[in-house]
């Protein structure tokens, strides 16, 4: 065995104090530079021995290769949808249909402010990152949930934020964490002391842009879509620098006058006001280099008389190359929308055989009450089935256009009672595809609204609905979870739920499904059957969708209920 | 729309400013133009129809406002002030409004407005002693701290419900079932006092009110008035009987002179026991 030479140790151990990159280490070799002395030798020594024992990590750096191969670092949630294919999906399995009716609180944080959490967290090697509402953020300490530090953004009196000063999360990449915030602003923080490294505005807040996105990292870029639906805005996608906060391109969801689809909103002033926000993360696919981003309802949302025609890009899947901006293809679900419902659903990225071929699909469960799979290279409609109860559309053609059944308008006077209502047969909350049963599961809510319109001026910076829809007293509205064959469309299961529910969903490779329910109840499901297999009542209505990680050999699950987070695990025994 | 459905009973009325219009009437004492009952009535729609009822008739959460019966005052200065500011100690938030766009608003409740109801003519006192005598009202209400607790208390019910409610709720108390609890979530349904029929997997049936329900548990009070809490694996069955558990008073139960003499006390309760 050859003796290692301090000076060669050295060597190896310079990197530690020198302002260099890891991989930069083998560049500087040959380059013939004198040996640090001996007493720089000794401290680096000393440094690398408290980086190997230091029981916190050093700061974590998440590259671009990490979030492209998520799935390979569970111990970790390193962005909103777990992997930028959506799937949410984990194959950690120490939790597990067979023990999880053992799981623990293991700690519960808590802000103490009002509105409620509606957060992904992302863990990175012992850390985990929380967004809260109005705008807080945290660094906890994933073992105990201690605060490592916090951030708080002063936000501006009047916000136009139409449904909750809410945030849906952080990305990450490298030792930066991407907030999108509710005046319109994109904000860099470090992730070790939650210091502002840049912030960029994206939109004028008074006139009714907002964020409350979690932001997707592609490549160099930091991608976001804007909220303000309600309020008659422009909506835009937009890619940021990751580095200098510089914007690289806008696509705006609603095409100028002269561009394609530019004509489909009957006048230039409709367009110009047409709202199509992008409030919910998109999927991304790399061999195609292909962002997938939804879009909302148009605006105003229950008034169509101003705005007849399509409406595009709203209620739409948007696929834009995440270089450029530019659009590959869309595909519109509800087209001349006058019930609210917006496309802001997770697309959900499978590779599978169909028709006995292999294809690159899209999965997405549609506000409008039907599930829909289409080609992702392409956006080719394959096929749509109702996953709830619906009243509206008759079928949807070959093509993928809806045929609609006879007077689902709304009304001036008389309210016309639709199913489902403007929240939708599932909304934002986090739909999930586990590899390991081939389900796609999905939050359904069973609830019907009457709807009434009337044309509305505009004003910027108001509200701009076109009347209001009430819910139905004559129905108790309900919710469940359910299982989709995304190859059929057929539902295998389902778990009924007393609520029409906000919550989100987990698999993982413990055959379980993880929920809430509205009545604040988190829930493991067993993924092949829909059993529930343990509860716990949280104690407030759930609107997030549950993480795992794991952190010295042990998973945990987190959920976020009101504005507290709570963490559980199985009790240390049963390991 | 991102979930307006959740949040729109606070959301719209706490945080939000519903619409201004540029050629808003600046409330003199001129009519108002039929652009302004317009422009009221979509600001209304907006801002308020989500608890008084999209025609302003009372909704799921709070009374018509074109009854006549308004309890914090029928003035246009009086509304004025409860659209701007709010009514403290109600549900009734301050909305972000300039005057001009409220002026509108109550404009158009204006046009809506029907004609006051007849004056109640009854004795407020022979109304009291039906209460709580032979109507047996006190059985399930209470006023004051007195009376039963399986139905709404209506200690201000004069304040937040007019007459005509009042009737149609002792002459047939299944038109509208009254909610029991507001939810502390958006979204949530509220209970309401529905009569239930619970039946134990022992066979013991018990009849009352639910007091909250989720998936997994029921929490229940029985026309005895104690209370219960079951986890749904006990229970056999919870049937909804889509009634009130109040009976219908005909008027061969309760004579119209009877009827008027109950609303007259009934009104008088607005939350001031002196």
């Amino acid at each position: 065995m050859t003796r290692l030479r301090p000076s060669s140790l050295c060597f190896f151990l310079a990197p530690a104090f020198l302002p260099v990159r890891p991989f930069r280490l083998g560049g500087f070799f040959p380059g013939g530079r004198r040996p640090p002395s001996p007493f720089l030798c000794f401290l680096n020594l000393l440094y690398f021995l408290y980086l190997l024992i230091s029981p916190t990590a050093s700061l974590a750096q998440v590259t671009n290769d990490q979030l492209l191969h998520s799935s390979d670092t569970p111990n970790n949630w390193l962005q909103y949808s777990a992997t930028y294919d959506g799937h949410r999906f984990s194959s950690l399995s120490q939790i597990n249909r067979d023990n999880v009716s053992q799981l623990t609180a293991q700690w519960i944080f808590q802000t103490a402010t009002p509105g409620f959490f509606e957060n992904t967290p992302l863990v990175v090697d012992g850390i985990m990152y929380v967004t809260a509402p109005e705008n807080l953020a945290f660094a906890l300490d994933a073992r105990t949930g201690r605060r490592l530090w916090s951030y708080k953004r002063t936000l501006p009196e009047k916000l136009r934020a139409c449904c909750g000063h809410s945030n849906r999360g952080f990305a990450i990449l490298g030792s930066r964490l991407f907030l999108a915030t509710l005046d319109a602003h994109v904000v860099a923080l470090d992730s070790a002391t939650g210091n502002v490294l840049w912030d960029v505005q994206a939109a004028d807040y008074a006139q009714g842009y907002a964020f409350t996105v979690a932001p997707l990292i592609v490549k160099d870029k930091v991608i976001v879509g804007v909220s303000g639906g309600e309020y008659g805005i422009r909506g835009f996608i937009d890619a940021y620098d990751v580095a200098t906060g510089k914007r690289a391109w806008r696509f705006y969801t609603i095409p100028a006058p002269g561009e394609p689809g530019g004509d489909s909103w009957g006048s230039p002033e409709a367009a110009a006001r047409g709202g199509a926000p992008a409030w919910v993360t998109g999927t991304y696919d790399p061999q195609l280099n292909l962002l997938y981003w939804p879009t909302g309802n148009p605006s105003p949302s229950d008034d169509g008389s101003g705005r007849k025609g399509d409406d595009l890009y709203s209620n739409s899947i948007l696929a834009l190359n995440p270089d450029t901006g530019k659009l590959q293809w869309y595909f519109q679900f509800t087209p001349f929308d006058l019930h609210d419902w917006d496309a802001t659903e997770t697309p959900v990225l499978l590779d599978a055989e169909l028709d006995a071929q292999p294809r690159k699909l899209l999965l997405h469960a549609n506000r409008n009450g039907f599930f829909y799979v289409l080609d992702r290279t392409n956006g080719k409609f394959l096929f749509a089935k109702p996953f709830a109860k619906q009243t509206w559309a008759k079928s949807i053609d070959p093509s993928g256009r809806p045929v609609l059944l006879p007077n689902p308008d709304p009304g001036e006077e008389k309210g016309v009672l639709t199913c489902p209502g403007a929240a939708g047969a599932t909304n934002w909350m986090a739909p999930s595809y586990s590899p390991q049963t081939g389900l796609f599961y999905v939050s359904a809510r069973e609830q019907c609204d009457v709807f009434y319109t009337h044309p509305q001026q505009y004003v910027e910076g108001r509200l701009f609905l076109g009347s209001m829809y009430i819910p139905s007293s004559k129905q108790k509205d309900w919710g469940a979870v359910r299982a989709i064959d995304p190859i059929t469309g057929d539902i295998r299961w389902e778990y009924k739920e007393f609520s029409a529910t906000w919550a989100g969903n987990l698999s993982t490779a413990g055959h379980l499904v993880f929920t809430g329910d509205l009545d604040g109840n988190f829930i493991a499901l067993d993924s092949s059957t829909g059993q529930p297999l343990w509860h716990i009542q949280t104690g407030a209505a759930i609107y997030a969708a549950p993480i795992t990680f794991s952190l010295d050999g042990r998973q945990y699950v987190s959920i976020s209920s009101g504005t507290t987070l709570l963490t559980f695990s199985l009790p240390q025994s049963a390991h | 729309m991102v979930k307006l459905h959740q949040v729109a009973i606070c959301a719209l009325s706490l945080f939000l400013s519903p619409p201004l219009f540029s050629q808003a009437s600046k409330g003199g004492s001129s009519a108002p133009s039929t652009q302004s009952i317009a422009n009221g009535k979509s600001t209304f729609r907006v801002a308020c129809s989500y608890c008084h009822g999209i025609h302003a008739d009372g909704g799921f959460r709070a009374p018509s406002l074109i009854s006549g019966h308004l309890s914090h005052g029928d003035s246009d200065d009086a509304l004025l002030n409860n659209i701007l500011h709010g009514i403290p100690g109600t549900a009734m938030p301050a909305n972000d409004l300039e005057e001009s766009e409220a002026r509108e608003v109550i404009a158009y409740l204006r046009s809506l407005q029907k004609p006051a109801s007849a004056p109640i003519t009854g004795s407020p006192e022979a109304g009291r002693k039906l209460f709580f005598g032979e109507a047996y009202c006190s059985r399930c209400h209470m006023v004051f701290g007195q009376g039963g607790r399986l139905g709404p208390e209506l200690s201000r019910i004069g304040a937040s419900r007019p007459p005509e409610f009042l009737i149609e709720s002792i002459r047939n108390p299944d038109a509208e079932l009254t909610e029991r609890f507001v939810p502390l979530d958006f979204g949530s349904v509220a209970t309401t006092y529905e009569l239930v029929t619970v039946t134990t997997r022992q066979g013991t049936r018990f009849s009352g009110v639910i007091l909250n329900e989720d998936s997994f548990s029921l929490q229940f009070m029985d026309d005895r008035e104690k209370i219960h809490s079951w986890s749904k694996s006990e229970l056999q069955s919870i049937v909804h009987e889509h009634r009130s558990p109040m009976p219908a008073y005909a008027p061969q139960q309760l004579s119209d002179s009877q009827l008027n003499d109950l609303v007259a006390y009934l009104t008088s309760l607005r939350g001031d026991s002196k």
